[in-house]
């Protein structure tokens, strides 16, 4: 072993390089120019991605999407009314656990950063910590992405052994709108787990929280009749229900902007200037 | 480039505490600078905001010209360890190597060859570092830090949980890094683990820098150490010849005075030496503790 690998690639002051490192810098071409170029924002995505996998947590996380996916497909499969059986039955039936699963993606994505102490590499390497934060929430999407093809793909199969199975209706329809909207909702939830990740710092907070203050709110909203015009716009899950439906109107976008906005929007804002200013230890 | 790291009075307070105080050095290409004090010193403070980690209360720090993040691609520039064990431990030890190979945008082969130069083997690179030893974590950490083949080396306390033969081996490694014209700055509470290697040291107590110069200055003043079959009574003689002289905590006599000087106060006292000698390794450390030892939080190094 050697320890000849190691030397600063452009030094003009260096004694010729051995064949070894000569070797080295060929494969790893150095920076001739004094400012490198930075880290392509693709990489970092990729980078991110990766992160998201290579841990115990995050793959049982996926797994665990698909396990409950196809649990439910095959719960909806079999416990409804022959007559229900159609895909949009069948994709509704998967929408529920995900929206509850999906976030996850996006909390953990951040929150493992500093349960970790990961932060402390990550932001060596980056010191761009926005440009990282983008990164896991594009990531993140990307992920969902992939969870949704497969509902969707897992929601088609079910149909089909509706019809074989069980003579079910087998219905085809699926209006774009829902599909866009069954898509978008969930990305939504995923932005949403990112946002509290990133508001929150640990995971189990940021997953307690994610789970109990828009369901505190909606409870609370639905109780105080007063409420009920307000909760209409500050309501995620009672803005996102049309979105699902493919029933989208003017106002329902309204509401949907508004409440996106103080969910999740306002999380991701608050929680990555907090990212920027926090001392990483 | 004449500084690799220019930190100039860099100063962070925590409410009323102050963990780094206006500090100020500079680090030339092709050195390897000891930073010495003891837990608690702001060592690793210090070492945050040069990294861009922690925002400082004021003053600046840069590497290579730059605040470090403006570096564009900071891996490729400068090796950071600021903790071994600040990694995901459910990854494995060549999976830590190959992400920070994919965000420097190196291929695989440079993977190998860190698990190769630190010392993993096949089978423990596949491991997941929950499982590794303290001195396995440490070598795995220090190669993520060489892996993009950087200029700068900031290193806090690299040495920590390794073994003799491992320090040994960190030493050959920084040494033959800074005779290729590398930098490297690291920290240490224990002045043998750096004096070796170090060409200059920077010692710092309580946020302060105490003292700081290359090793040879730093030695050359820190004076005679001595002992006589009758102790006492060789403080006597060299205080009678107007030579400071005091017991140090190893039982010696110390003095800030010259060999000979003190051999020849013996000699008029008609006292027999035991023990003659200028400041080294062991003179160094005595001077490192006092100098640290009214500055250090808990009042003596522990």
């Amino acid at each position: 072993m050697t320890t000849t690998t190691v030397h600063p690639p452009d030094q003009p002051t260096n004694p010729p390089l051995d064949p070894v490192s000569d070797r080295d810098l060929a494969r790893t071409p150095a920076p001739s120019a004094p400012h490198p170029p930075g880290i392509p924002f693709a990489r970092l995505i990729a980078v991110e991605l990766r992160k998201m996998l290579d841990t115990r947590s995050g793959r049982w996380l996926l797994i665990a999407i698909g396990v409950v996916t196809i649990v439910v497909v095959g719960f909806v499969l079999f416990a409804s009314r022959p007559q229900d059986l159609t895909l949009s039955t069948f994709v509704t039936g998967t929408a529920t656990p995900q929206t509850l699963l999906l976030p996850l993606l996006g909390v953990l994505a951040v929150t493992s950063e500093w349960g970790q102490r990961n932060a402390l590499v990550t932001f060596t390497l980056e010191p761009r910590r926005l440009r990282v934060m983008l990164a896991k929430l594009v990531g993140s999407m990307v992920l969902g992405t992939v969870a949704i093809a497969f509902a969707f793909l897992i929601a088609t199969i079910g149909n089909g052994l509706g019809i074989l199975l069980r003579n079910g209706d087998g219905s085809w329809a699926l209006g774009a709108a829902s599909i866009g909207g069954v898509v978008l909702s969930q990305l939504l939830w995923v932005a949403q787990g990112i946002g509290f990740g990133l508001l929150f710092g640990s995971t189990a907070v940021a997953i307690v929280s994610y789970l109990t203050l828009p369901t505190a709110w909606a409870i609370v909203g639905s109780m105080v009749t007063s409420l009920s015009t307000v909760s209409q716009w500050l309501d995620l899950s009672r803005a996102i229900e049309p979105l699902v439906a493919g029933q989208m109107s003017g106002i329902s976008w309204a509401h949907l902007g508004v409440a996106a906005g103080l969910w999740v929007i306002l999380p991701i804002l608050v929680g990555s200037w907090r990212m920027m200013r926090r001392e990483v230890k | 480039m004449d500084h690799m790291i220019t930190v100039q009075n860099l100063t962070k307070r925590y409410e009323s505490f102050t963990a780094v105080d206006d500090i100020s050095f500079t680090l030339s290409p092709g050195t390897v600078t000891g930073f010495l004090g003891p837990n608690g010193a702001g060592k690793s403070t210090a070492m945050r905001i040069m990294t861009g980690l922690t925002p400082p209360t004021s003053g600046t720090a840069t590497i290579l010209g730059k605040p470090y993040a403006e570096l564009p691609n900071p891996g490729r520039q400068v090796g950071v360890l600021l903790d071994a064990s600040a990694q995901h431990a459910g990854r494995t030890g060549r999976e830590v190597l190959a992400l920070g190979a994919m965000v420097m945008g190196l291929g695989k082969a440079r993977v190998d060859e860190m698990l190769d130069l630190v010392g993993l083997t096949p089978d423990e690179a596949r491991r997941r570092l929950g499982h590794y030893s303290l001195g396995m974590r440490q070598r795995l950490g220090i190669a993520p830090a060489l892996l993009g083949d950087p200029e700068v080396l900031v290193l806090d306390e690299p040495a920590n949980g390794l073994d003799p033969q491992g320090i040994h081996w960190m030493r050959g490694l920084l040494k033959g890094f800074a005779e290729q014209g590398g930098t490297v700055l690291l920290s240490s509470h224990l002045l043998h683990e750096v004096e070796v290697v170090a060409d200059q040291l920077i010692l710092i107590g309580r946020g302060r820098i105490v003292r700081q110069g290359s090793k040879a200055e730093l030695l050359a003043g820190s004076g005679t150490t001595a002992n006589a079959l009758d102790r006492d009574a060789l403080v006597m003689a060299l205080q009678h010849a107007g030579l400071a002289a005091d017991v140090t905590p190893s039982g010696s006599v110390r003095s800030s005075a010259t060999t000979e000087e003190v051999s020849r106060a013996a000699l008029d006292a008609g006292l027999v030496l035991t023990e003659l000698r200028g400041a080294d390794g062991a003179g160094l450390e005595e001077m490192f503790l006092q100098l640290t030892s009214s500055d250090s939080r808990e009042g003596a190094v522990a």
